[in-house]
This record gives C-alpha cells, sequence and structure tokens, in this order.
C-alpha cells in the first residue's frame, strides 16, 4: 500500500533539501551533486540554518548537516531537531570529516552520515534517496498518512502534500476536483458495508492508476467523497468514465453506482489549497440532482452564486432587525360550495433587500435552512403572522375569525422549545391556537420520523392543527400515513401542474384525495391556476384550494379586501 | 591562472577531485580558485602563533574538508597530520617537522593561480 503512494508522490513533487556547512566548496560540489533532482537550500553557519528550518521546515525532505559550524556545533542542530514534534520526522544525514563522530552522529538521530573527503556522487545520491524513503515509510507506519479502506492518502496529509507539490511547482497548471457517489447512504442501506466498501476500494483502485499516469495526489476526502489534485487534464469525461468503470453496474441498473465530479480547473494557487477544493466541492454540489450532466466545473458564476448566498447569510442579522422580511398572504378557499368561500392565508416571507430588491424565498430558504438561521426566520414570520391575526381581528371585528397557516421548517422540529415558543406567541398576541395553522412539508417526516412525530404529537395535544406541505414529494409509506398526527393534507404543486399539462392524468390526485378521506382529513391543493383546474379538483372532491387563479400572495393590507368580501 | 595541468604537475589527484564534481572542470577550477583565498590557512597559521591548539584544530579541520574534497593532495596530507595531532589536545602540540612540507605545499599552491 505506502509503494503506490510513495510513487505517487514522486511523480509530480521534487523534494526539499536544506545543505547546512559553512565551507563553501563542500557546500558548492554537494548542491551541484544533487540539485539536478532535488531542490536545495543553503545554509552557511547554524542561526540560518535554523531560520531555514523554522520557515520551510514542513517542507523539506532531508537535511545535510556539517557538524563543525562556525556558531554552533551540528549536534545541538540534530538534537533541536529530535526534540520538536513538528519538525522530528525530517531526516538528518551528517557530514563530517571524522570517523568518531560517524558512530556518535547516529546514537543522536542522524539517519545517516557522509563522509569527507565524499565519496563517489552516486553513492551520496544513493544515500540520500534511501534515507528520504526510509524516513516516509517511517512517518507513513507512525501517523496513519492514509486512509485505511482505499490506502488513498487521508485529508490532512492530502492537503499537506498538494501544498508541497505546489512549492515545488508553481508554474504548474494544476486542477482541483472533488469525486462523490450519489446517494451513498442509499447504496449502503441497500446493498451493505461489504458492498459499498467494495465500491470505494475501486474507486480508490482507479484513482491510483489515475494519478500513477498523469501525476498528482488522491485522497478520500468523507465517507463518499474523494479528491484529487493532478496537473491540468482535458478530458473530464474521460476521467469520470474511467473511475465509474467496474463499478457502475455495466446495464445491469440494479446496482449502479452514479458518480459525479466537480472540477476547479487551472486551481488558482494563490488561494488556500482547501478553499481551492471547497471549490471544487461546490461545483460538484451544482450537479448533485443532474443526472444528464455529473460533471460540474467551477466559474465565475457559480463562485457569484455562492457569494450571493454567503451575502445572504451575512445580511441576514440586519434583515431581520430592520423588518426587510415582509409577509404576504396568499389566500385559501373552501371550494366544496357552489361559489369559493375565503377560510384562511398562507403566510409566506418575502425579502425586500436594500441592494438586490424583492427576493423569493426559493432564493433564500434552503440557504437559510442550511445555515441553521430559518429557525429564526421562521420565528420572525410566526410572530408577524400572529400580530397580524391579532390587527385583523381588532379592526374587522368578530365576523372574520382568520387563521392564517405558516411553515415550519424541519430544523425547527428539533428545537425542543418549540412547543413552547409558539404557545408563547399566541397567548402573546391573545388569538386561538386553531387560528395558527402549522405547515410541515412531508419530506421532514421521512428523516428521523420518531422524533418528528413526537413533537408534531406535542403540538396538536397543545390545539395546534398540523397540514402536511408538500404531499407527494416524501416518501411516507401508507402504513406510516395512517399513524401520522395530521389535521390536513396539502397537495404538491407539481402535481396540479404535471397532472393537467398535455398528457396528464390526474389520477395521482385522485388516489391523494381518497387517502385523505380514508384518514379523515381534508385535501388543500395549492398551485390552482386555471378554471378548469378548479372545476376538476371540485370534482374529485378536493375540499381546499389556493394559486394564482384566487390571487397571488399579497401584503397584508391588500388582503384585507379578501375578508372584507367575506 | 590554474589549469588542469598545472594542478596534476603539483600533485594533486584531478581525477579524484573532478569526478566529485561530476567532470565538469570549470566548477571544479572555479572551487580550486576559491582555495587559493581560503581564510582558514591565515587562520591556522595565527593559531599555530597563538598556541591556541583549539582554533588550529578548527582551521586545520575545515581545510581537511576541503582539501580532501578537492583532492589537492601535497596540501592535504600534511593538514590531515596536524589535524590529527591538534584533535585531542588539550595544550599547543609541536607540528614543527610539518610545518615546512605545508608552508612549501601551500606556496606552490599559490603559485599555480599566477
Amino acid at each position: 500500500m505506502p509503494k503506490t503512494n510513495a510513487s505517487q508522490q514522486n511523480k509530480d513533487e521534487r523534494q526539499l533539501i536544506l545543505i547546512v556547512e559553512d565551507e563553501f566548496v563542500s557546500r558548492e560540489i554537494l548542491k551541484m551533486s544533487i540539485e539536478r533532482e532535488y531542490d536545495v537550500l543553503l545554509a552557511e553557519n547554524g542561526k540560518q540554518a535554523l531560520e531555514h528550518i523554522g520557515a520551510s521546515g514542513d517542507q523539506l525532505s532531508l537535511i545535510l548537516l556539517d557538524l563543525n559550524l562556525p556558531d554552533m556545533h551540528g549536534v545541538d542542530i540534530l538534537n533541536m531537531i529530535n526534540e520538536k514534534e513538528e519538525i522530528h520526522r525530517i531526516p538528518v544525514i551528517v557530514l563530517t570529516a571524522d570517523k568518531e563522530a560517524e558512530v556518535e552522529c547516529l546514537d543522536i538521530g542522524a539517519a545517516d552520515f557522509i563522509p569527507k573527503p565524499y565519496p563517489d556522487i552516486k553513492i551520496i545520491q544513493a544515500r540520500i534517496r534511501h534515507t528520504i524513503e526510509l524516513f516516509e515509510k517511517r512517518v507513513i507506519i507512525g501517523q496513519t498518512e492514509f486512509d485505511e479502506l482505499t490506502g488513498l492518502y487521508n485529508r490532512e496529509f492530502f492537503y499537506l502534500y498538494a501544498e508541497r507539490s505546489d512549492a515545488h511547482n508553481r508554474e504548474n497548471l494544476m486542477d482541483a476536483i472533488v469525486i462523490d457517489i450519489n446517494h451513498f447512504h442509499m447504496i449502503n442501506e441497500r446493498y451493505g458495508r461489504d458492498f459499498s466498501d467494495e465500491v470505494l476500494k475501486r474507486i480508490g483502485n482507479r484513482l491510483r492508476d489515475l494519478t500513477s499516469e498523469t501525476g498528482g495526489l488522491a485522497c478520500r476526502r468523507d465517507a463518499d467523497q474523494f479528491m484529487l489534485y493532478c496537473p491540468h487534464l482535458d478530458d473530464y469525461e474521460k476521467v469520470l468514465g474511467m473511475l465509474s468503470e467496474g463499478i457502475s453496474g455495466e446495464g445491469n441498473a440494479e446496482n449502479t453506482v452514479r458518480l459525479r465530479m466537480g472540477v476547479y480547473p487551472e486551481a488558482d494557487k494563490s488561494i488556500d489549497i482547501e478553499r481551492r477544493f471547497d471549490r471544487a466541492k461546490l461545483a460538484a454540489d451544482s450537479v448533485k440532482s443532474n443526472y444528464t450532466m455529473p460533471i460540474g466545473e467551477y466559474d465565475n458564476e457559480l463562485n457569484e452564486k455562492n457569494l450571493y448566498r454567503e451575502q445572504l447569510i451575512v445580511d441576514f442579522p440586519e434583515a431581520l432587525e430592520q423588518e426587510q422580511f415582509k409577509v404576504y398572504y396568499q389566500p385559501k378557499f373552501d371550494i366544496r360550495g357552489e361559489k369559493p368561500v375565503l377560510c384562511s392565508a398562507e403566510a409566506l416571507v418575502r425579502w425586500i433587500h436594500p441592494e438586490y430588491g424583492f427576493i423569493n424565498p426559493g432564493a433564500f430558504i434552503s440557504t437559510f435552512e442550511s445555515s441553521g438561521l430559518i429557525n429564526r426566520l421562521d420565528n420572525y414570520v410566526w410572530r408577524a403572522a400572529a400580530k397580524q391575526i391579532r390587527e385583523w381581528s381588532d379592526r374587522l371585528g368578530a365576523v372574520v375569525p382568520v387563521s392564517v397557516s405558516v411553515n415550519v421548517s424541519r430544523v425547527d422540529l428539533f428545537d425542543p422549545d418549540i412547543c413552547n415558543t409558539l404557545k408563547g406567541i399566541v397567548e402573546e398576541y391573545g388569538i386561538s391556537q386553531e387560528q395558527i395553522l402549522l405547515e410541515i412539508t412531508e419530506s421532514a417526516y421521512s428523516e428521523d420520523s420518531k422524533h418528528i412525530i413526537d413533537t408534531v404529537h406535542r403540538l396538536r395535544s397543545e390545539g395546534f392543527r398540523v397540514e402536511m406541505d408538500d404531499f407527494g414529494t416524501g416518501y411516507s409509506s401508507l402504513n406510516m400515513l395512517t399513524s401520522l398526527p395530521i389535521d390536513a393534507l396539502k397537495l404538491d404543486m407539481q402535481f396540479i401542474r404535471t397532472a393537467f399539462t398535455e398528457g396528464g392524468d390526474t389520477g395521482m390526485i385522485a388516489i391523494v384525495i381518497e387517502i385523505a378521506e380514508m384518514l379523515g382529513v381534508p385535501v388543500i391543493a395549492e398551485g390552482v391556476e386555471t378554471e378548469e383546474q378548479l372545476n376538476a379538483l371540485k370534482e374529485m372532491g378536493c375540499d381546499i384550494a389556493q394559486g394564482y387563479y384566487f390571487s397571488k400572495p399579497v401584503p397584508a393590507e391588500e388582503f384585507e379586501k379578501f375578508l372584507a368580501d367575506r | 591562472m590554474i589549469t588542469i595541468e598545472k594542478l596534476n604537475e603539483y600533485g594533486a589527484d584531478t581525477k579524484d577531485g573532478l569526478a566529485r564534481c561530476l567532470g565538469m572542470e570549470e566548477f571544479y577550477l572555479k572551487l580550486v580558485n576559491t582555495m587559493i583565498a581560503d581564510e582558514n590557512f591565515g587562520k591556522l597559521d595565527a593559531a599555530i602563533e597563538d598556541g591556541d591548539v583549539k582554533k588550529a584544530f578548527e582551521a586545520a579541520h575545515a581545510l581537511k574538508g576541503t582539501l580532501g574534497n578537492l583532492s589537492i593532495t601535497p596540501l592535504l596530507d600534511p593538514v590531515v597530520e596536524m589535524t590529527e595531532r591538534f584533535r585531542h589536545a588539550e595544550e599547543m602540540v609541536d607540528v614543527s617537522d610539518i610545518l615546512p612540507q605545508y608552508k612549501d605545499a601551500l606556496e606552490r599552491f599559490r603559485a599555480l593561480a599566477e
């Protein structure tokens, strides 16, 4: 295992050797004899030697050390190197004209010695080569530079060697590449650990084959991710094809493992190596659900998108404080009777950004979900909605008992305080639990469902009503559905869209409506845009509808006209 | 100007010295030239005169390394001998028997550069 990695490393990396020798002639001969193969640093005295070790210690592969220096004894330098954790891995070959000193040096930790006058240059070169190899192996054994399963470098050492390689080859154009396995956890679950380990091993072997051909380094980054740092490639599809060989099932769709790749071509060496791979990762994530184009390239556009997202996160606290988030209301109508009757509204957040203007939630909700900010935003919306209900009730009187549904994200449900928070809001604005409907997306139930279901049970026992949002997009089993604590099913907009396009089929909607009937809960259809859709839904027995056919989401003032009409 | 011929005449083992320099004559001669003005010769003389055996050892030891690497044998031999005598000495030891050979070799070596 270590062998292949050693060769992997030698391909593109000139090792760095420090020569510490005060005598000009001896220094020059040594330098001349190794500089073809290695990069060389020179020190004329102990002070310079220590400076070099301090500045480049992590890149040094070897130190050639004369013992008789004008300002200190080489033995002291040797001792210092042996004692310092960060550098004691650097082998030292002592240069000495004294037979006696040779043994002494080996005793105190020198790896080898070169006598003076120097022996044949070839002997010097061989001793240097052997020493470096030996110590690299020693480090390998002692510090597990490698991922046990694949034999590739682990992340830390990968970055270390990539940096070293850069230090030696500033001009080379290098690609930073991240390789990801799609739905690895599913593969793991479906085919078992042995199978997925085999997949990882095969990818590891392919990467090794690749780097032995092209040069460069590879590592296993995470469970199902690999990184490749190699001289610029032209044909990434070919590389992906090669990596997928033997794991893609060869036409047998049953065990198809699909890889995706993020490439940061000709990565900018002026930025940190880890950031370069962050960019490659970003590119890999940009093709996450794109099966036809499994290779993403990092470019400025992607960078800008990412920067935009980062900016939104940075801007969030101020936006919250300055109330840049506006809550809009989209009316929901009861369509069971002859004429649709307003029954409630869905609160939807919009961001009026001072620089970017009107931002749709699609652009920031998922960002806030992954960064954990969603909790604060949802809280803000809940309060705003409660406050609005209070205001409408006060102003328009008891004739309009309005209820508003709000979104509760999966992240919120992990907040142990969520029940108290919602109860607190309801009490603070003097409204009832029935007036705040909670929309929880179906997919939230499928992840850690027990915890989620328990929380939803608690919310319902406190008097809140829960609507299952985006129904049909998650993966609830029919069996699970019957035990779910819900008060309404909300059909995903996509169902309506697909069902009513040419060649579409309303069969699925009918099934969902039947399920709702069986559960004894109403069905809410969102995304209703035409009269035709409305009539069809009515006929199938849908209870409530919302969508552009009735109204787009509007500011609170505009929504009042619906209340007044009622 | 120092040449390979002159060095051979002088008695240096240029074949050996050149081998250490991968046969590069120019590089080898450049290094030999720097030896003409090597400060360790002066240091050695002064240390012997002052009776400072420690400094004398340091200078001789340094010369041993470089002369050896260049295979300037006529100078190397007396320097090696002196180095060994100085090595474990507490006080200055008598090297008067070697000095004439050393001084003669040094003089002839320096003359090569003229």
